[in-house]
């Protein structure tokens, strides 16, 4: 058998990942490039053009859907966090035994499709149900509905990405090593102190990771918009979805999606660079 | 489960709403968009030949649209098995899944196909579907009913045969609005925030072109488009709640909404989850369409599909399906087989309306290309995408 050279290994035990990413990443992408700079309708026929005025054609239109996606995701990244840390940090530290079945329930609605669950918020959030009474109650409805509100679109954004701030965060706050809290204890640190000055650089991993998983996806939602909110809720993902299926306009839809894609790489990249990238790989990398 | 998540989703929805599905079929449609294409090759001139019958029938329709049993019969009848997909919930999405194919002269295994009006005119401009022979067709010729048979996208009826008819108007819940007198009660600011519109443009347009004394049948563009403008402040003053496919029965039933545009059938199939339901229709008038039949290039049994078309336009097979669906039925003949079986259900105005109702009927003009662009995108625009 004739024996590899020394230095093709590598590759070659690469070869299936490099192939998947080809195949599934890079050619579609490289479609989507292409087609985002094409020019014609159906009828016509498209044709390759590098017309770059798709991009700034699109840009100009729906500069109203693309900041207000970044406004969703970001308020529901934001909410995510506070509700996901405390909820991750009790089972982490206080879970004791039951650590595993808390965890199972903050995966479990998972198990439902997302869309399923949309839906039955529709209904928990229609306006003549109790919820909505309540939330008038309490004065959080000021448009004395909850459903076609800008109000029930980040919460359903937020509901259906809570699992995926938890379970970095848990991942993160579970591997904690209490040695370095008995210490901060030993040097007179109070429960706050230590929190703020262990725990929390601590699991800085976890929260960038939590906070990157629930953005990216956030941003490009279109199901919460278009099942809780109305027109004025929608987000890129509805346009992007609307110009490939319903205008059959390929061209502004691809360009959409290459502007979507790079808006996030960069926004990924500054965070990223502010919270260092040890942050994002895990503090024990280094 | 199921039974809940399919209650209240008839002909045009389930997966109208249902983002994943859309999500899945916007991958077809990056597909086809790869594909190129060039586009544009015309209406075929060939007449589908005479054959023998087929042992199948690939038949593709929306939801909740026929008696199952007339299938069955037809297999008995005639020996081929129908194999029916429920697989059209949107105009727009069946075509950015079929179009891929169809350019390439292959029709993905369908014989058969139903869609509305201006998209049977753009599969006919795009030259997708094939042209039917007549004289494989008697019953068609002598059934239809004469005011569907020469559409302005298809004068002839070469290339297509109603499925069913639908009536676009008001639906609304007596216990919260009582009659409503008009087409533009849904500008009424007593109702804000609780109308909704239809995502299809003809029928939403149209209602409002003749809310503002404009005929959809004969308006020009800019008609068009100053009815856009109408339904775009509306929208921002928040009258209008949202715009849906017909997902609406949901939100009238449970009252999220008090008056909507809608489709007649949906009014009859949602009076059994609240007789409060009702159909008006506004005396300034209502848009009409039809899905229509179509058979598509390529298709493998493209003459076992002439011989169902023929089928179903015998009177008395229509008569389960109209029974069934409860849309307007184009057939002829109809009626009177009705009369014998279901008396009651022969007097509802919704499947067999009068000639003096149908008079105040629109069908919205065949928009040529540039001009379907032009309003397609403006229509988007305020309907959020």
């Amino acid at each position: 058998m004739p024996r590899l050279p020394r230095r093709a290994v590598p590759y070659l035990l690469l070869a299936p990942g490099l192939l998947w990413l080809a195949f599934f990443f890079a050619l579609p992408l490289y479609f989507m490039g292409r087609v985002s700079l094409e020019q014609g309708s159906i009828y016509e026929g498209f044709h390759f053009a590098w017309d770059f005025g798709n991009y700034t054609d699109v840009l100009s239109r729906y500069d109203a859907q693309l900041v207000r996606s970044f406004y969703y995701a970001g308020v529901a990244t934001v909410l995510a966090l506070m509700i996901g840390y405390p909820l991750a940090y009790a089972i982490a530290t206080r879970g004791g035994k039951w650590r595993t079945a808390l965890l199972l329930l903050v995966v479990l609605p998972s198990l439902t499709t997302y869309l399923v669950r949309t839906l039955a918020w529709q209904t928990i959030l229609d306006d003549a149900s109790p919820t909505v009474d309540v939330l008038k109650f309490l004065g959080l409805a000021p448009e004395d509905r909850v459903l076609a509100t800008t109000g029930a679109v980040i919460a359903g954004i937020t509901y259906n990405f809570l699992p995926f701030m938890i379970l970095p965060l848990y991942a993160s706050l579970e591997r904690l090593d209490k040695s370095m809290l008995e210490a901060a204890y030993d040097l007179y640190a109070s429960r706050r102190k230590a929190f703020l000055r262990v725990t929390l650089p601590l699991s800085a991993p976890g929260i960038v990771a939590g906070c990157l998983l629930t953005f990216i996806p956030a941003a490009g939602d279109f199901v919460n918009a278009q099942l809780l909110g109305s027109s004025r809720q929608y987000m890129i993902g509805n346009v992007i979805q609307s110009r490939f299926l319903v205008l059959t306009d390929y061209p502004a839809a691809a360009a959409l999606s290459v502007l979507l894609m790079a808006a996030i790489l960069a926004m990924i990249v500054i965070w990223v660079r502010l919270a260092g990238s040890e942050a994002l790989i895990g503090a024990e990398a280094k | 489960m199921e039974q809940w998540l399919t209650a209240n989703l008839s002909r045009r929805t389930l997966l109208r709403r249902a983002g994943g599905g859309a999500l899945s079929l916007s991958l077809a449609g990056f597909l086809a968009a790869c594909g190129g294409g060039g586009g544009g090759g015309g209406a075929q001139t060939k007449v589908i030949p005479k054959g023998k019958i087929a042992d199948r029938l690939n038949f593709s329709n929306w939801p909740y649209y026929i008696d199952e049993s007339v299938l069955k019969d037809f297999e008995r009848k005639y020996g081929a098995k129908v194999k029916y997909t429920e697989e059209i919930n949107d105009n727009d999405e069946f075509f950015g899944k079929v179009r891929p194919q169809l350019e390439r002269g292959s029709s993905g295994g369908r014989d058969l196909f139903a869609v509305t009006d201006w998209m049977s005119g753009r599969m006919i401009r795009l030259g997708y579907v094939q042209k039917l022979d007549k004289s494989a067709l008697p019953n068609v010729q002598k059934n239809l009913l004469p005011s569907l048979s020469h559409p302005g996208y298809d004068k002839n009826r070469d290339y297509s045969a109603p499925w069913q008819g639908i009536l676009a108007g008001i639906i609304y819940r007596k216990d919260k609005v009582g009659e409503p007198k008009s087409v533009n009660d849904i500008f009424d600011p007593k109702l804000k925030g609780k109308v909704t519109m239809l995502t299809e443009m003809r029928d939403t347009v149209g209602l409002t072109m003749l809310g503002m004394g404009k005929d959809p049948a004969t308006g020009s563009l800019d008609d068009a488009l100053a009815a856009v403008d109408k339904i775009d402040k509306a929208n921002r003053d928040g009258q209008i709640r949202r715009f849906t496919g017909n997902d609406y029965g949901k939100d009238i039933t449970k009252g999220d909404s008090w008056l909507i545009y809608g489709w007649s059938g949906d009014a009859v199939q949602l009076q059994p989850n609240n007789p409060n339901v009702k159909f008006f229709f506004p005396p300034e008038g209502f848009t009409f369409s039809t899905d229509n039949m179509q058979i598509p290039v390529g298709a493998p049994h493209a003459y076992t599909a002439e011989v169902f078309m023929n089928y179903v336009y015998d009177p008395e097979v229509q008569a389960k399906i109209a029974a069934e669906v409860q849309f307007v039925t184009p057939v002829t003949g109809v009626k009177e087989v009705l009369q014998k079986t279901d008396p009651k259900l022969a007097e509802n105005e919704l499947i067999f309306p009068s000639d003096e109702l149908l008079k105040r009927s629109y069908i919205f003009r065949d928009l040529p290309p540039d001009e379907e662009q032009e309003l397609d995108n403006r229509f988007q625009e305020v309907i959020g995408a």
